[in-house]
C-alpha cells in the first residue's frame, strides 16, 4: 500500500511542527518516513497512518529531527565558511590584490598624513558598523516576510542571508578600537601599527562586502549546486 | 544502533561501502540494506545517518541526485570520484582495525 497525496502532505506538515522548517530537509524525512511506513503496512495492513507515523518518530530518538537539523545546520555553515573563505582569497590574487593593496596603501596615506587621523580611523570603523546594523535590518524583515509568505524554504539560502555567524562580527574589537581612539599617540604615530590597522580595517570592508553583497548576488548559483532539487521546483 | 559506541566510528565507512556495491542509494535503503545484511544485528538509527550522509556529502565524498518517485521527491546518495578512491583507503582502514582487535581480543600467545 502506497502514501497518498494528503497523507504525504500531512508528513509535510508533521515535520514542520517538529521544527523542520526547510524544505530540503523536509523532503527528505517525508520520504524516509513514508517508506517506513509503507513497510510497516506491508508487514502488518490494519495499522494506522497515525499509528504507524508515531513508530518510526519514535526512532529518531528524543529529540525528534532536532539532532538531523543541527547538524545539517553546522556542516553547511562550514561550507559557508569556506566560499567566504575563497572569495577573500580571491582579492590576494592576481588582479584583486592590485585594489587590496591600492585600498590599504590609500587608507594608510590618510592616517599618516591626516591631523584627524584617530577620527577618520574610528569613523571608518564606525561607518562599518552602521552599514552591517543596515544590513541585518533588512535581512530581518526579508527572512520574516518569507516566514510569513509560506513559500518554500531552504536551509542553505538562509545559511547565506543569515551570513553563517558572522553576523555582528564586527562587535567584537569594539573595545580595541576604542582604545586606539583615546591614545593615537601611542598607535597611529606608528608606521608599523598604521599599516597594520589599514590592512586591518580594509580586511573588513572587503569581508562585508563579500558577506553582505558578493555571496548574496550568486546565491542562486551556489542553492543549485547545494540542491538538485532546486532547479526542478524553483525556475 | 547497536553497541552504538563500537559500530559508531565506522558508520561512514559502512555507507561508502554499500554505496560502492550499489551505485545509488536513498536515505531509508541504507538503514534496510544494513539490518538485512547483518540479520538485524545492527540497525542504523535515522538520528545518526542522515548528519553522517550530509556530512559526507559535504566533504565531497557524496554526490546527489533527485528522482520523483511516487508522490515524493526522492534523494539519492553516490559517491564521488574521489568518494571512490576514499573507500578504498577507509575500508583497507577498517580491516586493519579489525585485525588489530582480533589480535588484542583473541591472542596467539607464543612461548
Amino acid at each position: 500500500m502506497k502514501l497518498t497525496a494528503p497523507q504525504i502532505e500531512h508528513l509535510f506538515i508533521f515535520t514542520r511542527q517538529h521544527y523542520v522548517e526547510w524544505y530540503d530537509l523536509q523532503s527528505e524525512l517525508v520520504d524516509h518516513l513514508a517508506n517506513a511506513i509503507e513497510t510497516q503496512w506491508q508487514e502488518n495492513p490494519k495499522l494506522s497512518f497515525d499509528q504507524a507515523l508515531n513508530v518510526e518518530f519514535k526512532k529518531f530518538g528524543v529529540f525528534g529531527f532536532m539532532d538531523v537539523v543541527e547538524k545539517r545546520q553546522a556542516v553547511l555553515s562550514k561550507k559557508y565558511n569556506s566560499i567566504v573563505w575563497e572569495h577573500f582569497k580571491d582579492f590576494f590574487g592576481i588582479p584583486k590584490i592590485i585594489l587590496t593593496v591600492a585600498m590599504t596603501l590609500g587608507l594608510y596615506l590618510v592616517l599618516k598624513f591626516s591631523d584627524y587621523r584617530e577620527y577618520i580611523f574610528l569613523g571608518t570603523y564606525l561607518a562599518l558598523f552602521i552599514v552591517m546594523f543596515y544590513e541585518l535590518y533588512k535581512n530581518h524583515k526579508a527572512t520574516k516576510n518569507r516566514k510569513q509568505s509560506g513559500e518554500k524554504r531552504w536551509l542553505f539560502e538562509e545559511t547565506i542571508h543569515n551570513y553563517g555567524y558572522f553576523g555582528g562580527i564586527l562587535g567584537v574589537p569594539l573595545n580595541f578600537m576604542v582604545h586606539i581612539f583615546n591614545h593615537p599617540e601611542t598607535y597611529l604615530e606608528n608606521e608599523y601599527w598604521t599599516v597594520g590597522f589599514s590592512f586591518f580595517l580594509v580586511s573588513l570592508i572587503l569581508f562585508l562586502f563579500i558577506i553582505f553583497r558578493i555571496i548574496p548576488a550568486k546565491a542562486e548559483m551556489y542553492l543549485i549546486a547545494t540542491y538538485p532539487e532546486y532547479k526542478l521546483i524553483k525556475l | 544502533m547497536k553497541n552504538s559506541q563500537l559500530y559508531k566510528g565506522s558508520l561512514n565507512t559502512i555507507i561508502m561501502k554499500l554505496l560502492e556495491e550499489n551505485g545509488k542509494m536513498y536515505g531509508y535503503e541504507i538503514t534496510q540494506k544494513v539490518k538485512a545484511i547483518t540479520q538485524g544485528e545492527l540497525n542504523i538509527t535515522e538520528g545518526a545517518l542522515y548528519p553522517a550522509l550530509h556530512k559526507l556529502e559535504a566533504e565531497g565524498i557524496l554526490d546527489v541526485e533527485i528522482e520523483k518517485v511516487d508522490n515524493r521527491m526522492r534523494k539519492y546518495y553516490k559517491l564521488t570520484e574521489a568518494g571512490t578512491k576514499e573507500t578504498v583507503n577507509r575500508l583497507a582502514e577498517l580491516e586493519d582495525f579489525i585485525r588489530t582487535m582480533q589480535s588484542l581480543v583473541n591472542p596467539k600467545l607464543e612461548f
